[in-house]
Parts: C-alpha cells; sequence; structure tokens
C-alpha cells in the first residue's frame, strides 16, 4: 500500500499552537491561583521581597496578552492565509455542512464509515476550532475588563488612550453576565473549564485520528504533514 | 432584558472610568467665578433653618482651626485644588439655605444611626446637623397627619429646590403593599414618587436606596429596587456603601451647595471623587497581597501580622470606594483595618455576590437550573468529569468495536 505526504501544518502554525499550548497551561496554573491562592508563601523574605502574587498575575498577564496576539493573528489567517482559509470551511454551505456530518458520523461510528477526503482539513475541525476561538475572544474580552478595573484612575505607563480603549471594548462583558464585576469574574473563572474540556477532547480527539484512520495524524502539530493512502 | 439593554446603552455613553484630578486652570479659573456667584446668590437667601455652623461647632467644643482643617480635608476629597478651602468652608456656612427632605424607606435606618450615633461627632457629621433638614421621618418630633401637613407645606415652599435623600429600598413588587407609610398608606414608591416630583435632585443615601441592597438579596420578598429604578426623570445621585460614609453624603451635599449641579458620576451613578477607585488600589495591606502572604483563618499567625484578608474572603479587588482613604469615624478604622475584608458593600447585589468570607473563586453559583449551589471549581470538575468519562466510554467502544484501518 503506497503512501502520499500530505503538508496539514505550516512552520508558522505549528509554532503557534505550542506557543499558545504552553500560554494555556501558564493562564489556568497562575488563574487558579489568582481567584483561590492555593499555595503558601510563608518564606522568611519580608513582603516585598517574594511578590508572589504578583509575580502569578504578571505571568498570567503574559501569557493572556501572547494568547491575545495570536489570537488576532488566528483571526487573521482565517481569511488571509495563504495555506488554508478556515473561512472557507465554516461557511454553512450544502458541501460543508454535508462533510461536517460526515466526519461526525464516523466519529460516533468508531471509523466504521469514512466518506470523506482526510488529505485536506475538514468542516468539522474547523467548526471545533472556531468554538475555541470563541472561548478565547471571551477570555480576551472578560479578562481585559478585570484588568481595567485596576487601571481605575484611567492612567496607565502607555497614555490615558489604553484604560479608555479597554472600558470601551470590554464594559459590556458585565452587562451580558449579569450586572456585576463578580459575574464577570465568575464567568471568567467557569470558561477556563470549558476550555480545558475543549482540550481534552481535542487532545483525544487527535490520538483517536491517527490510532483509528491510521494516516500518522499526530505528527501534524511536530513535522507538519500527515500521510494519506494514494488510491 | 430591557433594563440590560439600557444598562448597556448607558455604559457606552458613560465618559469611561477616568477620574481626572487636573483638569487645567482656565478650568478652576472658572469653576472658582461660578462658585462664588452661587454662594453669593445663596448667602443673600434667608436661612432656612436658624442652627449655623458656628454655633454647632461652639457647642462641640470646636473652634475655627479645626473647622478649617475639615474644610481643607474636605477640598481635597472633592479633587479641587487647595485654593478652593475658603470657598467650601464659606459654603458649609450657607448650608443651612439648601433645603432637604429625607425619606426613610425599606431599610434598617443604618445611614442615619451612622450620622447620628457616634459619640465624638465628625465635622462630617455636624455639618449634616445644620443642614435645613425640612422634613425626616426618622428624626422628627411630628407624627401622623400633622406630619404630612409638614411635608407638604415644605414641598410648595421649597418646590424645585430641595434636594430629596433617600434612605431605603423601595418594594415595588407583590410585596410592595406591605410597605406603606402615613395616615393614608401610602406606599412606599407612591410617596418617593410624590416628593421626586418637585425635587432639584435625588441623593440616594445607602446601598439599599442605590442599588436595593439587603432588601433586594435573594428571593427578593418585596421586590425592592434603588430609586435610579423607580425616578427616572430627575438627577439621581448614588452614594452606597452599608452605611454610607458620612464623609461622602457631606461631600456630595456639598458639591451641590458649592454649585448647584451634581457631581461627576460614574456608569453607576457614583460620584467619581469617592467612588473612582478601588479598594484594593489604596488598602494598607496591598502590599501582603502582592507578596502572596494571606490570613489562612482568623486569629492565625498572618492575621496577627496584618496579612492580606484576600483568602478570607475580601473583596477590594472588586469594590469601588474610598474606605481606605477616608475610613470611618474620623478616619479611626475601617472594616480591613480592623482584620476583616471588604464586603464589597457598595457595589450592586452584594448581598448575593460579595458578602462571604471566602476567596473571590470560591462564590457559590446557582446551576442555570437552579437547585443547589455549586462553586465554580465544583462545577468545572463536573464538567471535566463528565468529559473524562464520555472521552473514556468512546474510546472503549473504539477499542471493542473500531474499525481500524487496515485491519482486516
Amino acid at each position: 500500500m503506497a503512501y502520499k505526504r500530505v503538508e496539514r501544518m505550516t512552520a508558522f502554525m505549528r509554532i503557534n499552537h505550542w506557543v499558545v499550548a504552553i500560554c494555556m497551561v501558564a493562564a489556568v496554573v497562575t488563574g487558579l491561583y489568582i481567584g483561590h491562592p492555593y499555595y503558601q508563601s510563608l518564606i522568611a523574605d519580608p513582603a516585598v521581597d517574594k511578590y508572589v502574587m504578583a509575580w502569578n498575575r504578571w505571568i498570567h498577564f503574559i501569557a493572556a496578552i501572547i494568547f491575545d496576539v495570536s489570537s488576532i493573528v488566528v483571526a487573521y489567517l482565517y481569511f488571509f492565509s495563504r495555506f488554508e482559509k478556515p473561512y472557507k470551511k465554516l461557511l454553512p454551505t450544502p458541501k460543508n455542512i454535508m462533510e461536517f456530518f460526515l466526519v461526525f458520523f464516523n466519529l460516533i461510528t468508531f471509523n466504521r464509515t469514512k466518506g470523506f477526503d482526510s488529505s485536506h482539513g475538514d468542516s468539522f475541525n474547523a467548526v471545533f476550532f472556531f468554538v475555541f476561538h470563541l472561548l478565547l475572544a471571551w477570555m480576551l474580552f472578560s479578562g481585559l475588563q478585570l484588568y481595567v478595573h485596576g487601571l481605575a484612575h484611567g492612567q496607565s505607563s502607555i497614555g490615558t488612550w489604553w484604560p479608555a480603549m479597554l472600558h470601551l471594548a470590554t464594559d459590556w462583558t458585565v452587562v451580558v453576565c449579569g450586572g456585576t464585576y463578580m459575574d464577570v469574574r465568575i464567568w471568567h473563572h467557569m470558561s477556563m473549564y470549558f476550555i480545558i474540556v475543549w482540550v481534552m477532547i481535542h487532545v483525544y480527539y487527535q490520538i483517536w485520528r491517527t490510532i483509528f484512520w491510521q494516516e500518522g495524524d499526530i505528527g501534524i502539530v511536530i513535522g507538519g504533514s500527515k500521510f494519506v493512502k494514494e488510491n | 432584558m430591557g433594563d440590560r439593554r439600557e444598562a448597556l446603552a448607558k455604559m457606552f455613553t458613560a465618559k469611561g472610568g477616568r477620574v481626572n484630578t487636573n483638569r487645567g486652570q482656565a478650568y478652576y479659573d472658572s469653576l472658582m467665578d461660578m462658585m462664588n456667584r452661587r454662594l453669593l446668590e445663596l448667602e443673600a437667601m434667608p436661612s432656612a433653618s436658624r442652627t449655623s455652623i458656628k454655633s454647632v461647632l461652639e457647642a462641640e467644643g470646636l473652634n475655627r482651626r479645626d473647622f478649617m482643617k475639615w474644610a481643607s480635608a474636605a477640598t481635597a476629597m472633592l479633587m479641587l485644588p487647595a485654593q478652593f478651602t475658603p470657598l467650601v468652608a464659606k459654603a458649609a456656612e450657607v448650608m443651612n439655605r439648601v433645603p432637604i427632605i429625607w425619606l426613610e424607606l425599606q431599610d434598617c435606618a443604618g445611614n442615619s444611626e451612622a450620622i447620628l450615633r457616634s459619640d465624638a461627632p465628625t465635622i462630617d457629621e455636624l455639618i449634616l446637623e445644620v443642614v435645613s433638614l425640612e422634613f425626616n421621618e426618622t428624626l422628627m418630633a411630628a407624627a401622623g397627619h400633622q406630619a404630612e401637613e409638614h411635608l407638604e407645606e415644605a414641598m410648595k415652599t421649597f418646590n424645585g429646590k430641595y434636594l430629596c435623600v433617600v434612605e431605603g429600598s423601595i418594594p415595588v413588587g407583590t410585596g410592595k403593599e406591605w410597605c406603606t407609610i402615613g395616615a393614608r398608606a401610602e406606599t412606599f414608591e407612591d410617596h418617593l414618587r410624590h416628593v421626586a416630583s418637585g425635587a432639584a435632585a435625588l441623593v440616594a443615601v445607602g446601598t439599599c436606596a442605590t442599588f436595593g441592597g439587603v432588601p433586594a438579596a435573594a428571593p427578593n420578598p418585596t421586590g425592592a429596587v434603588g430609586v435610579q429604578d423607580v425616578i427616572k426623570n430627575k438627577p439621581v445621585i448614588n452614594i452606597p456603601a452599608c452605611p454610607a460614609n458620612p464623609a461622602n453624603i457631606t461631600g456630595t451635599i456639598l458639591h451641590f451647595v458649592l454649585t448647584g449641579q451634581v457631581p461627576e458620576l460614574d456608569h453607576l451613578g457614583r460620584p467619581k471623587f469617592a467612588f473612582g477607585y478601588r479598594i484594593h488600589d489604596n488598602c494598607e495591606r496591598r502590599a501582603h497581597f502582592d507578596a502572596g502572604e494571606f490570613v489562612e483563618e482568623w486569629g492565625d499567625e498572618g492575621a496577627k501580622n496584618n496579612f492580606c484578608l484576600y483568602k478570607m474572603g475580601c473583596k477590594g479587588p472588586m469594590t469601588f470606594n474610598n474606605c481606605s482613604i477616608v475610613r470611618y469615624n474620623e478616619a479611626v478604622n475601617w472594616p480591613i483595618g480592623a482584620g476583616h475584608g471588604c464586603i464589597g458593600c457598595s457595589e450592586p447585589q452584594f448581598w448575593d455576590k460579595y458578602a462571604y468570607e471566602r476567596p473571590m473563586a470560591d462564590a457559590r453559583i446557582k446551576a442555570p437550573t437552579g437547585g443547589v449551589e455549586k462553586t465554580v471549581d465544583e462545577f468545572g470538575l463536573g464538567l471535566l468529569t463528565a468529559a473524562g468519562i464520555g472521552i473514556g466510554i468512546h474510546a472503549a467502544i473504539s477499542m471493542a468495536a473500531g474499525k481500524k484501518e487496515g485491519d482486516a
């Protein structure tokens, strides 16, 4: 049986994937600490030296800002990528809807039916990742709303435009969540679990595909390519 | 939904959270001219009450120097430059020209108590003694028809000029008939609408009057709401907190006396001079927060060392108020100074969403279907378990019955 190598992720996409993965672990670990400090810092240094909460918040914000920049780049690539334009797979055309269900049936029939071409990105994957990008966008807006409270004076090291812009861009989250800052916080925290669930399913699905499709899917995110049978 | 849409529209028209403490010389010059004219006008008017700040201060054994010290502090609190101090002092002297009608609705009278019950009254509290309190349900000697007559007369005499101070929430739900006032059994809502109709502006004092407060806590049996939800056609200044700090009440009334206008408000209608910053921003224990040094249980080593109260449920990082700067009882102390975290009493829905002695992440939330309250983490772990079980089942069936490419 002859196999053909197909490229599925460019070098930039793979780097982006791992940067985002590391940022997510960092954001979860530090975010849980910010919400409920779960370890003690009773070391003999005075308060000004240890700065444990401050470092946790710093890592959380840096992870978030890298995440945010990556999201903006990914949003751009949705439409303008020279490799594959994901938006084309998101449009609810009859062809895409058909493909979505064929891939979904493949999953729930445990690979007993496989009526689609698995050599390129499919609509099911495109929708699945779109859900993730929506969750990320939500974390971005709700997180920046929580962050801007710390700039209550309306100043920042880069000028007054920054908090003003954040207010304009994120104040709607308060109303949407239920009217108080605490609601935004609760939803920001809860959305973390939705993202973790998404990650669990994502990792499982990649492993499952590798085992059952026998096309080397797990290698995509490292080597950039997989293998499909030649007819 | 309509309320939410309205709140959304309000947010986008708000001028943002910026607290501008330096508006430039030209602005302050014109402001000073305007205030001077306003104070001259007020001075020419007959005083509505016989009490003057001078006599009240003398009775308490306070001298002019104490008064001027207070005036400079009040000027700073209102975020005005130091040259406004004489104007603030003057405003306190002519305050008895501004008539006030004080309504007491569904609450515990805690705001009145906070002002009246201190054993050594601060000048802020004395100032409130000087204002021309035309009508106050809690304090006045008159009762029944006599009190009602008095109210009508005051409303007629000072029509369009008086400040209506409201303490307590307004029941508008099915339980509103439990709360009536006077011989004609007027509901609180009708009473407020009636008095508000002739007011220049309304000042909602305390969290009940601003956001419904404790009476509006779940399940809100009376359908309690704040003044701003009932009165839509008049300026409403919100001074939340439980109780509202007398300094903030005085500051707001002073601002009205000085300018005849409402002070700059944030998106929740709270004066920015008092609610522009979080408790957390100016907290004396902030260094311990940044260091990760927390009180773990009441009376532990951390508590003895004034560590941060975040893990004991302090809501300072989410609460906008000036307690950490102004404090209470002439700056003697405040909750965090006394070793208890902030309960977010100046935020909307504080009783349901802020006032628990647990870290923020341990807030209990209702499941979408109602029922048992869980923390976000409990809910999240349930979600992860469900996802894990689903994945496990799918993996097991795939192993047993799935078709692997290349298999026969």
